[in-house]
């Protein structure tokens, strides 16, 4: 449970997101024929309501791209974009943003993104994890992600938050790319690392 | 988010910035220019005790509590309800904002807390904002500031003390 994870599961966790982040910048790069830096990501066990402010400014409106994650370890994969970030990506791809192409081209992205990202973590732990068809919206940063994360922590309140930082090398464009394991899915990507919890 | 504050003073502001599926419970007693704010997540709590404010069926009697104390009346007291918009269908799939938004109803019921308005649905995200001793308002992102409810000079809380006088 993520309520009790240690620093070595945290530390084990975040080596899962690099890699996997590593992946999904390759094929965001691939698609955009752009260079894509990397930052390194963070893996944060925190109550819901710093969960919402470790993911930026609640007022601040942004693009969220968003795809449920099921099979063996469901959750959320939650991408958030500023709103000069999402125009810089639809120019990019040749499509008007603000449009229902542009969203749907922003939908794309984060498809390409979450099923590389869920690709790479389920051949290192053997899980599986399949990525949902991705909605669009533009709103506040806050009701986007207290939404999606209310789902994912259920009635604990810790959330698990796996987050890196996509740029566009060049670019105005910054992607916040986060996956949200629901509360009792993440022993399950811990065990075979041989850090899980022995207890569940 | 699964918070609550309390404020009786005029020109005190509470204010729940951006809920999407989660629902701002605010309790007033115009009267007394007391007000509470919740962040109300999760319909059910299903016996889990802390955060209180979290959960619907929980964070309504804290709510009450918290504004009793200080310095509201019971009988006085009006709620108004702000969110529950059904946001990305991830994760369970279920609209969690109208869950919520009828759990917060179906506790304001047990506790006989009068509705004086709703501004609930839809797929936006809101900011509420509870000015003492001027207004309620909601606010879509990047939208104007809708009144929902007025302090306003005639107070149904000083009528109820005039009634009272007359007996």
């Amino acid at each position: 449970m993520p309520d009790h994870l240690t620093e070595l599961q945290l530390d084990a966790l975040r080596e899962l997101a690099n890699i996997s982040s590593g992946t999904a910048a390759t094929s965001l790069s691939q698609m955009l024929g752009r260079d894509v830096d990397l930052s390194v990501p963070r893996a944060l066990a925190l109550p819901l309501a710093d969960a919402v402010e470790a993911a930026g400014d609640p007022a601040e409106t942004v693009t969220g791209i968003g795809l449920e994650v099921t099979g063996d370890v469901p959750g959320a994969v939650l991408l958030l974009v500023p709103p000069e970030g999402a125009a810089t990506l639809c120019s990019l791809l040749g499509v008007e943003p603000g449009t229902e192409v542009g969203d749907s081209a922003l939908g794309e992205i984060g498809n390409i993104l979450g099923a590389s990202y869920l690709n790479a973590l389920s051949s290192m732990t053997g899980m599986s994890l399949l990525p949902g068809t991705p909605q669009v919206m533009t709103d506040l940063l806050g009701a986007i992600v207290a939404s999606v994360l209310a789902q994912s922590v259920g009635h604990g309140d810790i959330a698990l938050v796996l987050d890196s930082e996509l740029d566009i090398t060049g670019e105005p464009c910054a992607i916040s790319f986060m996956l949200l394991p629901d509360a009792d899915g993440v022993n399950d990507l811990l065990a075979p690392l041989g850090v899980g919890d022995p207890a569940s | 988010m699964g918070e609550l504050a309390v404020a009786g003073t005029v020109g005190d502001e509470l204010v729940a910035i951006g809920l999407g599926s989660c629902i701002g419970l605010a309790l007033v007693d115009r009267a007394a220019n007391v007000a509470g704010l919740a962040h109300v997540v999760l319909p059910d709590s299903q016996g889990q005790q802390v955060p209180r404010a979290k959960f619907a069926d929980t964070a309504v009697p804290e709510l009450i509590a918290c504004v009793l104390a200080a310095g509201a009346l019971r009988r006085r007291l009006e709620a108004v309800l702000i969110g529950g918009a059904r946001m990305f269908s991830v994760g369970a799939s279920l609209d969690v904002g109208a869950r919520n938004a009828e759990a917060v109803r179906e506790a304001l019921g047990r506790e006989r807390i009068r509705i004086h308005v709703e501004e609930v649905g839809g797929n936006r995200g809101r900011t509420a904002r509870v000015i003492i001793g001027t207004e309620i308002t909601s606010q879509l992102a990047g939208g104007p500031r809708t009144s929902l409810l007025s302090f306003g000079p005639q107070r149904p809380g000083s009528t109820l003390r005039t009634v009272g006088a007359l007996r």
